[in-house]
């Protein structure tokens, strides 16, 4: 078996072949007010998703960093996950 | 010219006739100042994503328009003094303004630039 890995490769592991999803649909923009394609690029503690597991391409995913970094200066992001209200 | 967008967040509590009277007071900044109100566009009161001047809630207002440099100094100096205005943000748009669809400005059409004014 350790044999196997260690000739044979890495293990299999799952991984689909991601693809922007900004190339893959050229009807798509990236837009600082468009809150909720952003919301999809952020985790739940509201960090941007880095481009290795979101699979988007370098030029897109610079347009989606400076769209979010606006869309948090104008409060239509989070900086960080919710802040008790109470 | 240039074509700017300023998102400005107004105080919850300023709503109705007041509301309308801060838009006008900066629509009539920017017409003073020698710019060109484009569009004009009211989102009605949204939850922030954090607090602003200790509200959560705020009245969005989305202002297009065309004006040289020294009209954005005065209005956001303005806007820095008004209590009823608790976050703004003035962006340049590259691509200029269209109007949302219908016929597609040709000169724009060529631009290669990363910002988008179309309409969500």
């Amino acid at each position: 078996m350790a044999d196997a890995r260690r000739s044979g490769g890495p293990r299999r592991r799952y991984s689909r072949r991601k693809v922007c999803r900004f190339c893959a649909d050229k009807s798509l923009t990236i837009d600082y007010k468009d809150v909720r394609t952003l919301r999809n690029f952020l985790t739940e503690r509201g960090k941007i998703v880095p481009r290795r597991i979101s699979g988007s391409c370098a030029e897109h995913q610079r347009k989606l960093t400076a769209a979010i970094k606006r869309g948090r200066n104008i409060a239509l992001l989070p900086f960080t996950a919710s802040h008790s209200l109470d | 010219m240039r074509t700017y967008e300023n998102i400005f967040i107004v105080h919850p509590d300023v709503a109705g006739d007041e509301l309308t009277a801060v838009i006008d007071k900066y629509r009539q900044i920017l017409t003073d100042q020698g710019g060109t109100v484009l569009k004009v566009d009211n989102w009605g009161t949204r939850t922030l994503a954090y607090l602003v001047k200790k509200q959560s809630q705020g009245t969005y207002v989305q202002v297009i328009f065309e004006a040289p440099p020294s009209a954005i100094a005065e209005l956001e100096r303005r806007m820095r003094i008004d209590e009823a205005v608790i976050k703004f943000q003035t962006v340049m748009l590259e691509g200029g303004f269209e109007a949302p669809a219908e016929e597609a400005v040709a000169e724009e059409a060529a631009a290669e630039t990363a910002e988008e004014s179309t309409e969500a």
